[in-house]
């Protein structure tokens, strides 16, 4: 038994649901979390040249849709500005048999890749049991 | 490969967070928790609180950072009684560290299993 611990773009939930749903997985926990990666947030200058990739979806700082994550990359930090830091991202956590996990992680990727910074990263570690709580099952069938 | 999770007091998580980045560490997710420990909360007269808000900080380290991370966050979360310096407080928070077997960056598909080996280089922790 393995736990999966995901973190993803908010805008990305509803896509991981339907991909997750699709391979058959529907025990899934969300959580709202901030975070950041090595980069620290968001740092244009530290974004690779040109730019990202197109980006589809919303970028996690802005409210509007059609605003393209171009036109944020463009403006360095003043000198003394502070970086964005803690962006709000979605952390989801799935306890799965070890068979299902490569299908879960291959789901999880192609539904949530957008070749951006900030992506997410998923962290495999390992769970000794599962109990249900409604009559106490324990194990492998408390998952299903 | 390791993952922390810490709970601490949410006024000093911005003061753990600066002592973690100044040694390297600059990548962590933030939780807002709520809980109690052993001693069920705080209760005022007749009434008992027992979802005391804290903050949850999960770092994924290599082994060798480990230790260094759990000083630092233990350390700087602690409460600095004036009558009894050196000890912490009731509440100052918990650290667990669980085992990862495996880590992917979504971005590239890519297993990063090896960048949280012992180099510690997604980290860019030279300790």
């Amino acid at each position: 038994m393995k736990k999966i611990i995901a973190i993803i773009r908010n805008e990305k939930v509803e896509e991981t649901k339907a991909a997750l749903m699709k391979i058959g997985v529907n025990g899934v926990t969300f959580l709202h979390v901030t975070g950041r990666g090595p980069q620290k947030g968001m740092i244009p200058s530290r974004l690779p040249a040109g730019g990202c990739p197109p980006y589809i979806g919303r970028h996690p700082l802005r409210t509007q849709n059609d605003i393209p994550v171009s036109a944020y990359l463009t403006s360095r930090p003043a000198e003394n500005e502070k970086i964005p830091g803690f962006l709000p991202k979605r952390m989801l956590i799935i306890v799965a048999n070890d068979s299902d996990v490569r299908p879960i992680i291959n789901a999880l990727i192609a539904a949530n890749r957008t070749g951006c910074h900030g992506d997410g990263k998923i962290f495999v570690c390992p769970m000794i049991s599962a109990i249900r709580v409604r009559n106490g099952e324990q194990g492998d069938s408390a998952l299903v | 490969m390791k993952m922390i999770w810490a709970i601490i007091r949410p006024e000093y998580s911005q003061k753990v967070i600066d002592a973690l980045e100044k040694t390297g560490i600059s990548a962590m997710t933030r939780l807002h928790v709520t809980g109690h420990g052993a001693e069920m909360g705080i209760t005022a007269g007749l009434v008992n609180y027992s979802e005391i808000p804290k903050e949850m900080l999960m770092i994924v380290l290599p082994d060798v950072d480990v230790a260094h991370a759990v000083k630092i966050i233990s350390t700087t979360a602690k409460t600095w009684q004036k009558e009894n310096p050196g000890h912490g407080a009731v509440g100052d928070g918990k650290i667990f560290v669980t085992y990862v077997e495996d880590a992917y960056t979504i971005r590239t598909a890519e297993n990063c299993k090896d960048r949280f080996g012992s180099s510690g280089k997604e980290t860019g922790n030279t300790v």
